[in-house]
């Protein structure tokens, strides 16, 4: 199913229904079942993942065995790993699906390969790149400044339905904090909002 | 009055595990297409033997918003607590309807003694639609044991028709209901001969949790497979071909819009993502793991 990728190129670049058929014609579908991983540490693979349906997880493990989550991607996210799908160096993160998960492969060629279709889309690869930058700026500023409620506000903001969709310790574990300080927060939200 | 007629018998969809405590078949809304309104969803835990475990399984805690769930137990028991305080256990042949409405958090896990023994698990789950008036009215629960449960015997020591909800017979049923809806377990010996009526707007379900029945004299069905009735007629005769328990479901459908994600049942999108926000913050309450 490459129609919802070609919707989500129509949504933000000033193209007809047919280019964005066409520029997304060549590119291939792949389908993960839930805990099935799609990058590992070291691997070299020069793509990146467009979720059609499902969810990712970009996360890496330390030296203690402990997951950190950087970053989650539900339907109509993007998700690569910089190093490996950029740079040509083996990748230092893990990428999984939490649910089973059906993606578009967008290779590292596809931008470049496709600007004769559709011109614009390398300023979109800077807008998305920008984006992408915007977004770890603030996750960064979050991490080293906001309290665990803040944390917790920010992500439900960003990520509303995933509550439903993830295990308390994933969230901690992507805001940074411990699976008890995050029912702390959760208690004392419903202790001021329930009536 | 004419006979209602039998639209399919449906065999159990392939299993999926709920939590790791429910081992279900759900007849719909995915399983099958059915028209099953006020009825949402359907999950059948056929006879399944789990081993023994000092930890419980089940479910974790999770929101509701929107609907009832009915839980009906005919084998093991399920220990249940929520975020408005109710919290009950049940044993084979009792009832546990919980209103959801407004909202609540729940966890459901086998029953500790169960669970450190193991046996035998059977369980039926119903999602019942509330009208929109009261989608948003305040959350109840109905714990309803077996001994509490009104009860038809029928005649030539047929068996018995305990009535969860509605009317049959002029005795009427134990749980109170937001729209009308009929619910029985029809505990039948074998060769017993049982007579229903529904109203042929109604939408109609039996499941066979035990033994063997003759529909409308037709049509055989066996143990764990549903038999669905078209909305033409108003009669139907069941008939035990050996010793048999049936769950008999009917109720006046629900004729308004449906938007359902997860596990909020309202009427329209933004209801729903109201929902997801007055959960992510604490608007249900709050209920420990």
């Amino acid at each position: 199913m490459l129609d919802k990728f070609a919707n989500y190129l129509k949504n933000r670049l000033a193209i007809t229904q047919e280019q964005a058929e066409e520029a997304v014609s060549c590119l291939k579908i792949k389908t993960i079942k839930k805990g099935q991983i799609l990058l590992n540490p070291g691997d070299l693979k020069s793509e990146a993942y467009f979720v059609n349906s499902g969810l990712l997880r970009y996360f890496s493990i330390d030296e203690k065995g402990k997951e950190h989550i950087i970053q989650f991607a539900p339907e109509d996210w993007m998700m690569s790993d910089r190093d490996t799908s950029v740079f040509n160096e083996p990748s230092m993160f893990y990428i999984d699906a939490i649910e089973d998960t059906e993606v578009v492969i967008v290779k590292k060629d596809f931008f470049p390969a496709i600007k004769n279709i559709v011109p614009e889309i390398l300023e979109l690869n800077i807008l998305m790149l920008h984006n992408s930058i915007r977004f770890m700026q603030k996750r960064l500023n979050m991490l080293l400044s906001a309290t665990a409620e803040q944390r917790y506000l920010d992500f439900i903001k960003l990520y509303p339905n995933l509550t439903l969709r993830v295990p308390q310790w994933m969230i901690a574990s992507y805001l940074g904090i411990t699976p008890e300080s995050l029912s702390r927060v959760r208690k004392d939200l419903a202790k001021k909002h329930f009536k | 009055m004419k006979v209602k007629q039998v639209s399919a018998v449906l065999n159990p969809p392939a299993p999926h595990m709920v939590g790791d405590g429910f081992r279900v078949h759900n007849f719909f809304p995915s399983g099958y297409k059915l028209k099953m309104s006020p009825f949402f969803l359907l999950d059948y835990n056929a006879k399944i033997e789990f081993s023994a475990r000092n930890q419980p399984r089940g479910v974790g805690v999770h929101p509701h918003r929107g609907f009832e769930t009915v839980t009906i137990a005919y084998s093991g028991a399920v220990a249940h607590h929520d975020s408005a305080g109710n919290s009950g256990i049940i044993y084979p042949g009792d009832i546990q309807w919980m209103t959801a409405a407004s909202g609540i958090l729940h966890k459901e896990y086998h029953e500790e003694q169960f669970s450190k023994k193991g046996g035998t698990f059977q369980m039926v789950q119903l999602w019942v639609n509330l009208p929109a008036a009261f989608k948003m009215s305040t959350p109840k629960y109905q714990g309803i044991k077996q001994s509490e449960l009104q009860k038809f015997p029928l005649p030539n020591g047929g068996g018995t028709i305990e009535i969860i909800a509605g009317t049959y017979n002029s005795v009427n049923g134990s749980a109170t209901t937001f729209s009308p809806i009929e619910m029985y377990n029809a505990r039948l010996n074998k060769d017993a001969d049982v007579n229903f009526s529904f109203p042929a707007t109604y939408n109609t379900a039996f499941i066979v949790i035990e033994g063997k029945v003759k529909i409308n004299n037709t049509e055989i069905a066996n143990a764990d497979q549903l038999i669905h009735f078209k909305n033409e007629g108003e009669e139907i005769s069941l008939f035990a071909e050996e010793n048999s328990v049936v769950l008999i479901l009917s109720g006046q459908p629900i004729n308004e819009p449906i938007a359902q994600y997860g596990p909020f049942l309202m009427n329209t999108p933004e209801e729903i993502q109201q929902a997801i926000a007055d959960y992510n913050h604490g608007k249900f309450g709050y209920l420990e793991e």
